[in-house]
């Protein structure tokens, strides 16, 4: 029980300590725009952190409480956003440095929102749909009063989808009386939820992919590219490349790599996967460790699996001119220094993977307004504002002579700031 | 919320409750205690014991020196099974959240033992109030209010006044909750001026509710209260209160203290006197018809009765067997520690445990929030006499539980709190 009142505590080495990696680029960032020392503890600082306790009655008749949390970041820009994620080692350090990381990511594609993160410690593969559907309405109910349209917005992350944001609506919805779609995003499109939306951090990564070619001048017909991971994020990608003529030299799953620098078809990879569930028994390629495939011979790799898979044990070993970070943190901050150094550019997640949560401000939009668009739009809007935030990092990185990564931080840092500086202090 | 603000400096404590390294898990002993004595199923337990919510919120302050500066704050709501949580909010520059969370588990089972319709809470900001100005706490208040205002309300959540939080920031809190709302709203927080809808009697509640638990308490050991002689450790919003009304039925109190000392008198002090030297020169030293005695020294004088309203751990292992009182009526959050408490029962000492000795404080915080809700104030003899009433009937179901399981009255408090908190849990059942 002392797990429970003392929950969520933090985790893993300073290179890969979410919370701390997460600062240490901000605070790359703060230093340079040379914040007044009070406004950079206020942006550091999560706005509001709210740990609730979540009784569930269990399907054996037990009684069970779970730990939940909400926090909000920064709330300078408008309503909070960010996902709710059930896993049974969530802290509440790495909610913390994952609503610090909504708050840079919407503000460097300049969207109207501050960041958040919420997360229940439970493990999802072990409850039944009737007890993950009682966590979640629970936890919902227990965190409502910091929720609303126009206070802050969930939306699916690790270990919960499209289902646990229809039950995170309907609960928001009973105790207001009303249907709410637009309290949540990521529901299913019967419920409000935006065409092109499960596509769109996968198209995000494509889009960027390109642009980040094009600045360096390289034509991307035939690019050698390797992805890593193939759910929503690295299958979409990975499809997506393949349509436009690219050579997807490998892809991976938990099981490994599947390598072939002839290139693979990707289509029949992903048909095998969605049938047997794993890149197991696929008749071509080389199967192959996940190392095997970050070190393959490309030049575009897309990590969009897991944080911390690119760190300064194998930075060095990186032959990929251009990195898409697909995922969330897959590069450590020391191996950004590793691989600036050996003259790769680094298209960081804030920006790379920002095409989801644009989507899920298009989902947000489309629900104020009870209008909904046709996936056309929804694509083609996504890419007027990602590749306008992605000159805009390259701008401000070519100011300040620093990487993307940094440039991106400074952005967002800065655009943050100024709304707090022109709100003032309340109170 | 018991102590009230005192009126004169008492000795500020380092970091109340925070003696042990996890002061929440040592708590939290005294409950585990109940709870398997009542048998409760493991799942209830732990719902009794981890705190619903806990909000920890950034507090952008711009000093007066135009720096901002921002300070940690928090509100922990233990518990709600029984009604709007009710708990004080303190600052103080080296508060932390377990620290809030252990006083938040108190107010539950404090709330609960007097049978008041209300949770546990607590809250406070990390912030040296005493570096600040009137000002500069004003706005913390504000915006600390304004930050956890989700949390508030006359139905959810009412604040009251903790260590170096006040009456006037109670007004503060009131004014910035009802802006928020659009209409005055006082029901929000007690520990309000009375102009604000304060209650008559709330600044007496927790002395005259320490002096009529004394005499329930004596009068279930069948002692008579004639001629007993009183110690009081403390002489601001508790025992200074104490001391008065102790004296004004008859007991003579030989002894009573403040942060720089205290005075002692074997026949009994001239209390009226002495609170007027008090209140004149800001300390009761100097005071001549009297003689010196240390803190230290008055919890080990000649007294019948021994109240200690300072501070915690001022009873323990070392000087529990010098204690020559026979009852001692705790004033005071947790003034005796647990092993002293030991000691004492041993010898046959009967100690009245905070969690009933001092729940006048909350009582009367209880009737200023019926009173804002009515619209209605009573006269001070209806609160006292309802006071009365409340605490005897928490005394005696304390006592009797104590008699029939042969435990402690501290444990025996637990005990029915616990149980009454249970009962409502499993009435209301689990939601969602």
């Amino acid at each position: 029980m002392t797990e429970l009142t003392r929950v969520l505590e933090t985790s893993g080495s300073a290179e890969t300590n979410p919370f701390e990696a997460m600062m240490t680029r901000f605070d790359a960032a703060a230093k340079r725009l040379d914040l007044d020392p009070g406004l950079y503890q206020l942006l550091r600082t999560p706005d509001r952190e709210l740990v609730v306790a979540i009784p569930v009655g269990m399907d054996d008749g037990s009684l069970r409480v779970f730990m939940g949390c909400r926090v909000q970041h920064n709330l300078s820009r408008g309503p909070c956003k960010g996902g709710i994620r059930f896993a049974p080692d969530v802290t509440l350090d790495e909610v913390r440095a994952l609503a610090a990381w909504m708050t840079w990511k919407c503000a460097v594609v300049n969207l109207p929102f501050g960041g958040a993160k919420g997360g229940v410690r439970c493990d999802p593969s072990k409850l039944s749909p009737g007890e993950l559907e009682r966590i979640a309405r629970r936890y919902t109910a227990s965190i409502l009063d910091l929720l609303g349209p126009d206070r802050d917005v969930p939306a699916p992350d690790l270990g919960t989808g499209e289902q646990t944001m229809a039950w995170v609506m309907d609960t928001y919805s009973m105790h207001v009386r009303h249907t709410e779609t637009a309290v949540v995003t990521g529901k299913p499109v019967v419920l409000g939820g935006s065409r092109g939306r499960r596509e769109a951090t996968g198209r995000g990564v494509v889009l960027l992919a390109e642009r980040a070619l094009e600045w360096l001048g390289i034509p991307s017909k035939g690019c050698r590219v390797a992805v890593q991971g193939s759910g929503n994020v690295g299958g979409v990608a990975a499809s997506l490349f393949h349509e436009r003529g690219w050579t997807v030299v490998g892809m991976s799953d938990v099981t490994g790599s599947l390598l072939d620098p002839e290139g693979l078809p990707v289509p029949e990879v992903l048909e095998h996967l969605r049938r047997k569930r794993t890149l197991e028994g696929f008749p071509s390629g080389a199967r192959g460790s996940n190392a095997d495939l970050l070190e393959a011979d490309c030049d575009v790799l897309v990590p969009a699996a897991l944080e911390n898979q690119i760190t300064s044990a194998n930075a060095g070993r990186i032959r990929a001119r251009v990195l898409v970070e697909g995922a969330n943190g897959p590069t450590t901050a020391k191996a950004d220094e590793i691989l600036e150094a050996k003259g790769a550019l680094v298209v960081p997640d804030i920006l790379a993977n920002a095409g989801g949560v644009t989507v899920s401000y298009f989902e947000w939009v489309q629900d104020r307004a009870g209008y909904f668009w046709e996936e056309s739009i929804v694509n083609e809007r996504m890419e007027r504002i990602l590749l306008e935030s992605a000159e805009a990092v390259r701008a401000t990185a070519a100011r300040h002579q620093t990487s993307l990564r940094v440039g991106a931080y400074l952005l967002a840092v800065e655009r943050v700031a100024e709304n707090t500086r022109l709100r003032g202090v309340y109170a | 919320m018991t102590p009230e603000p005192p009126s004169l400096p008492l000795p500020q404590p380092p970091s109340p409750l925070a003696a042990g390294p996890r002061p929440f898990e040592e708590a939290a002993r005294l409950f585990d205690a109940a709870a398997e004595r009542l048998n409760l199923e493991p799942g209830l337990a732990t719902v009794l014991r981890v705190p619903d919510r806990e909000m920890r919120v950034a507090i952008p302050v711009v000093r007066d020196d135009k720096r901002l500066e921002v300070c940690d704050g928090w509100r922990v709501q233990h518990n709600s099974a029984r009604g709007p949580c009710k708990g004080g909010i303190r600052f103080a520059a080296d508060l932390t959240l377990d620290q809030v969370r252990t006083l938040a588990f108190w107010m539950t089972w404090k709330c609960a033992v007097v049978n008041l319709p209300f949770g546990g809470a607590a809250g406070g900001v990390a912030c040296d109030a005493r570096a600040m100005s009137a000002a500069e706490i004003e706005r913390v208040t504000r915006r600390y209010t304004a930050s956890i205002l989700d949390l508030l309300g006359p139905e959810r959540d009412i604040p009251g006044p903790d260590l170096h939080t006040d009456e006037s920031v109670m007004g503060w809190v009131m004014d910035t909750y009802s802006m928020h709302v659009r209409h005055t709203e006082t029901g929000i927080v007690t520990g309000k001026p009375p102009s604000l809808g304060g209650s008559i009697g709330r600044r007496r509640g927790t002395g005259r509710g320490l002096v009529i638990v004394a005499k329930e308490a004596l009068a279930a050991a069948g002692r008579t209260a004639q001629g007993l002689r009183v110690a009081i450790q403390g002489a601001g919003a508790v025992g200074g209160v104490a001391a008065e009304q102790f004296h004004e039925e008859g007991f003579p109190v030989v002894a009573i203290s403040d942060y720089l000392g205290g005075l002692h008198r074997a026949d009994g002090l001239d209390v009226p006197s002495v609170r007027a030297w008090q209140r004149e020169r800001g300390s009761l030293a100097g005071y001549p018809e009297a003689d010196a005695i240390s803190n230290v020294d008055l919890l080990e004088c000649e007294c019948d009765l021994l109240v200690p309203a300072a501070t915690e751990n001022q009873i323990r292992t070392e000087n529990a067997p010098r204690v020559k009182a026979s009852l001692v009526v705790e004033g005071a959050n947790s003034p005796t520690t647990p092993d002293a408490e030991a000691a004492l029962s041993a010898r046959g000492v009967l100690v009245v445990p905070d969690l009933v000795a001092n729940a006048g404080g909350v009582t009367a915080s209880y009737f200023e929030w019926v009173q804002n809700r009515t619209g209605y104030a009573w006269d001070e003899t209806t609160v006292f006499e309802r006071l009365a009433r409340m605490l005897r009937e928490a005394f005696q179901e304390v006592w009797g539980v104590s008699a029939r399981e042969r435990i402690s009255l501290r444990e025996a408090a637990m005990l029915v709190a616990v149980d009454r908190v249970a009962s409502c849990e499993r009435l209301r059942g689990i939601y969602a």
